[in-house]
């Protein structure tokens, strides 16, 4: 039947269905991924980040969120060149984690 | 005499040494045999040309029987390595000489094979086949002691490593600990032979040394015979690009694990971390520890003091570079954005300054480099004012070689845009990538260093004398990589007093905050850099002073006096 | 003969302390090393969250302490212990022996210039909270010529393990608030923005506080940390932070930054610290007995702490200490 108009998907993130196993491995060695306080200072300071959508705070954020294909997207854009690790407030090792993302 | 010419005490020794001797030569052929083209012909070629034959010539004896290196580092070390290499090497040319010269078979009845056969063992043996001249027997006797001398003081140092300068040794498993207890009870079997002629000794000297050679492709004996082959490939100019492949299989095989590199290494001052040192990096690629070579690999700050302080210049930096480059990454990088990043002509400019990411977080840098050029009358312009590309090592560092070809390429462009004929740079990693990555032809690349220490020689940049103390840090990559050690002293000294730190220019200890290491936690760059600033503070100066942003950020924060970049310390100055 | 109680610092803590200890009928001895009573509040032009003048918070102090017995611009050099209490030698050489000894050094303000990235000491435009303070109380600084455009940067040296900092320095959030509103005051055409990560409006008051920047000065708050400082051709800055909230990295050119400066302990008091036995916790700060029922005890006996040396505090938490310890002290000496 129609009804003149359609439901489009719920924009919720579902909680429930979230596959955590990439998240958990990555805090398996890298602990202080918990400390995050989403400051955002590594997007502020990213150089790739000047040109493209490159957030690594968000990257963090996608994958406790069930968009690990975007965060995989996005990391696509990072140069690696660190400075992130070097202003973040928490002292956690971004490169590490960026690294460990991809392999 | 025993006027016999076999017996069958030597058939040990003759079955070990037919061994080594075709493992060598199947060696040999597999290194040769993995090279790539370019770099086989590289080796022929240099084999033949004068300059390359020279020094093979001089480093096969220089290196491999006197180790001039060691002797360099540490006197009773090298006369250790002396002692039993040239030690050895002499009995054996001197076993040899008196085969020829005393002609000890001519009156034994013995034909044919049994005749050639015994040239295999009679140098080896000759005490017990025939008799000695009075000159051949002292000097048999004199190299004999000598390599005894040699092997005692080895004893001391496993025993007691601080008695002959060492403090940590490398721990061996039971392969290692047992051919090194053959080679230590050689000679001593050997001399008691001699003396007492018991067959008993003959036989355990005999053994020993089927012990050893069987052994020794096994282990880091290995480094006797490959040792004379890396000499040569290394002096052909090759790189390793395959972590066991190869040049690399030559350099593995040539670590004599002797751990000189642990006690230079950086991040030894934690014990817990001397296992992450250059010598266990090698004994791992030996053993195909693949897992761990890579975790070694990617834990190593890359600050090459392994390196300058290998007796051998195993190159462990460049063997660890192509380890990273072997791990393939899931996900590939894009950086096409790149591409529509506009490059611009800088008119009238005649220098063109790139800061670069890390000197992005240090204003005080970019500050004190503009109010230099400014003071000198320079026409410049900045590069990365905005904030501008990475210049490609951080992702080299993670081993994606073709990757960083993007930003590579992009900052190639710009520069060429730009139409200036001088580039220069403030930041060490940057430059590092540029000297060997960037094809820029026509342009000048300097470190500010070397670019204000010209400014002042040239009397373009006039500085007032101040009366502190500085000590001068060495960054790694500027300063054991390109050995830009003399600039920055002598603009140092032109304004105030330059004090020694305790370990100096290629022996200078990395500040910790390395990009190369993607591993070391925070805690453990901190003990590192602790330590370096202790070396620095050695002295006591007032300021410590270095030449890289990153080495400047990680100073601060374990520095009890002020850290300052060169370029802050001569625009303070300014006249 | 009334007993001795050496109290090591003159600010709002151990002037509190001397004042109580004083009505008590001991004999507080307060130690200062500058040349008047008072410290940091003294050099403080208004308190918040209501504004208030903090002069007449010192002055009603300073009358309190009348009568105490107070050593201005000296140091204590040396300090024994025995069983009959302590032994002190001041840097005017006077000896003095005292029955128990409180600790209210109070803190220093985080050193700017190692945030190096922050540009303090390096650009003309950029100034300290307590420099901010200091321009309320004069009218003078020659860095402040009319901004258009002020920024506020939280958490400097605070909650940053790069600085060794990883505590919260508990009084900036509501400072920043307060100088916001109060430099909207001076150039009410201004804009101000603060670039904050968490509010921490904790007291009674302070959320008041905040929802009178946004009603009555418009201040704009910015969820995200400042990590890049530099200068354009007119010589404004030009800072790079993550609107988090946005989403998207932003760049903004301002006139002014003010860097709210974190505490940290005061650490010229290590030396007297170490000889008497108090140790330092993970944050640096003096370690205090308990964190419940001993806050102003410490592992040494007759040795006890007041104020901002065992943590970042308000100057209504570090009164209440104060007078915490005056009955701690009383305690001890009639144990």
């Amino acid at each position: 039947m129609d009804f003149g108009f359609s439901l489009s998907p719920s924009s919720h993130v579902k909680m429930d269905d979230v596959d955590l196993s990439t998240f958990n491995r990555l805090k398996e060695t890298n602990p202080d991924i918990n400390t995050c306080i989403a400051c955002g200072s590594c997007n502020a300071t990213c150089t790739a980040g000047q040109f493209t959508e490159m957030s690594f705070r968000r990257i963090l954020l996608m994958l406790q969120r069930g968009k690990e294909d975007e965060a995989k997207k996005m990391i696509q854009r990072c140069m690696l060149c660190g400075k992130c690790t070097l202003v973040c407030p928490r002292g956690i090792n971004i490169r590490r984690l960026l690294l460990d993302i991809t392999r | 005499m025993n006027s016999q010419i076999f017996h069958p005490f030597v058939l040990p020794f003759v079955l070990g040494m037919a061994f080594v001797l075709a493992y060598c030569a199947v060696g040999l052929f597999r290194v040769i045999g993995q090279l790539p083209k370019d770099d086989r012909k590289k080796f022929w070629r240099s084999l033949v040309t004068p300059k390359t034959a020279w020094a093979n010539i001089r480093d096969l004896f220089g290196d491999c029987l006197f180790h001039v290196k060691i002797w360099k580092r540490n006197p009773i070390l090298g006369y250790m390595h002396t002692a039993i290499a040239f030690g050895w090497f002499m009995i054996i040319v001197i076993g040899h000489v008196m085969l020829f010269t005393l002609k000890p078979l001519e009156g034994v009845d013995a034909e044919g094979f049994a005749r050639i056969f015994s040239n295999a063992y009679y140098p080896i043996f000759f005490k017990y086949f025939a008799e000695e001249t009075p000159v051949f027997a002292f000097l048999m006797d004199f190299f004999l002691l000598m390599i005894i001398s040699g092997i005692l003081i080895a004893v001391v140092k496993k025993i007691h490593s601080k008695m002959v300068g060492v403090k940590r040794i490398m721990h061996f498993g039971f392969a290692d600990n047992m051919i090194r207890f053959a080679l230590w009870t050689i000679f001593p079997f050997r001399l008691i032979a001699e003396k007492s002629n018991i067959m008993a000794f003959w036989w355990l000297y005999s053994l020993d040394l089927m012990v050893f050679m069987f052994m020794l492709p096994f282990t880091r004996y290995m480094h006797i015979p490959t040792e004379a082959l890396f000499i040569l490939l290394r002096h052909a100019g090759l790189k390793p690009r395959e972590p066991r492949k190869g040049y690399a299989l030559a350099q593995i095989y040539s670590c004599p694990s002797c751990g000189l590199c642990i006690d230079a290494c950086p991040m030894s001052v934690n014990d817990k971390n001397s296992g992450n040192t250059s010598a266990y990096f090698m004994k791992r690629l030996r053993n195909g520890d693949k897992e761990e070579a890579q975790r070694i690999a990617e834990t190593c700050m890359q600050c090459g003091k392994c390196v300058a302080v290998c007796p051998v210049t195993i190159e462990s930096c460049d063997i660890k570079m192509s380890q990273r480059e072997a791990v393939p990454y899931q996900i590939k990088s894009d950086h096409s954005y790149l591409e529509n990043v506009a490059a611009e002509t800088k008119e009238n400019a005649k220098i063109l300054y790139f800061a670069g990411c890390m000197t992005q977080l240090t204003p005080k840098i970019m500050r004190a480099m503009k109010q230099i050029m400014e003071a000198a009358g320079e026409k410049y312009e900045f590069m990365d004012k905005d904030g501008g590309i990475c210049c490609g090592r951080p992702m080299l560092l993670s081993g994606k070689k073709a990757e960083a070809q993007a930003m590579i390429a992009k900052n190639t462009e710009l520069i060429k845009k730009s139409g200036v004929k001088r580039l220069v740079l403030s930041c060490p990693i940057c430059y590092k990538v540029f000297k060997e990555e960037y094809h820029l032809e026509g342009i000048e690349i300097l470190h500010h260093t070397q670019y204000i220490d010209e400014l002042v020689k040239q009397g373009k940049l006039k500085v007032d004398k101040n009366d502190i103390n500085y000590v001068y840090h060495d960054p790694c990559e500027l300063g054991r990589a390109f050995g830009v050690y003399d600039e920055p002293r002598e603009v140092i000294e032109s304004i105030g007093h330059l004090r020694k730190a305790k370990s100096e220019k290629e022996l200078s200890i990395c500040c910790g905050g390395s990009l190369g290491s993607f591993y070391l936690t925070q805690q453990e760059r901190d003990e590192i850099t602790a330590n370096s600033v202790n070396d620095l503070m050695f002295n006591n100066p007032d300021e410590i002073v270095t030449a890289c942003p990153l080495c400047l950020k990680t100073f601060a924060r374990k520095s009890p006096v002020v850290v300052k970049d060169i370029a802050e310390v001569v625009a303070n100055q300014l006249r | 003969m009334k007993e001795k109680i050496l109290i090591i610092g003159g600010g709002a803590a151990g002037m509190e302390a001397a004042s109580q200890l004083y009505k008590m009928g001991l004999h507080p001895v307060i130690i200062e090393k500058s040349e008047a009573l008072g410290g940091h509040i003294a050099q403080w032009d208004r308190l918040f969250p209501a504004f208030h003048p903090a002069k007449d918070v010192v002055e009603k102090m300073l009358d309190d302490v009348k009568g105490v017995d107070v050593r201005l611009e000296t140091e204590v050099v040396d300090i024994q212990r025995d069983n009959n209490g302590f032994h002190a030698v001041l840097s005017n050489n006077e000896k003095l022996d005292v029955q128990a000894v409180v600790l209210a050094t109070g803190f220093d303000v985080f050193k700017a210039e190692r945030k190096q990235e922050y540009g303090y000491g390096i650009y003309n435009n950029v100034i300290t909270n307590a420099e901010l303070e200091q321009f309320f109380r004069t009218g003078k600084d020659e860095r402040i010529n009319h901004p258009k455009r002020i920024g506020f940067v939280h958490c400097v040296g605070a909650r940053d393990v790069k600085v060794c900092n990883t505590y919260c320095s508990k009084v900036c959030c509501a400072t920043a608030l307060k100088q916001a509103c109060e430099v909207k005051e001076v150039f009410p055409d201004a804009e101000v923005y603060t670039f904050y990560m968490d509010l921490r409006m904790f007291g009674p008051g302070y959320e008041d506080l905040y929802l009178k920047t946004q009603k009555d000065f418009d201040v704009k708050c910015v969820r995200g940390r400042v990590c890049e400082v530099s200068e354009n051709m007119d010589g404004k800055l030009v800072i790079k932070a993550e609107d988090t909230l946005f989403g998207k990295p932003l760049k903004m050119t301002l006139d002014l930054l003010v860097l709210m400066c974190s505490m940290e302990k005061n650490k010229s008091i290590n030396a007297i610290q170490q000889k008497l036995g108090v140790a330092d916790n993970s944050d640096g700060f003096m370690q205090s007995k308990d964190t419940y029922l001993g806050m102003n005890e410490t592992a040494q006996e007759g040795v006890f702490v007041a104020g901002a040396c065992t943590a970042p505090k308000s100057l209504p938490d570090t009164i209440a200490e104060a007078r915490a310890v005056a009955v701690e002290v009383f305690n001890y000496i009639n144990r």
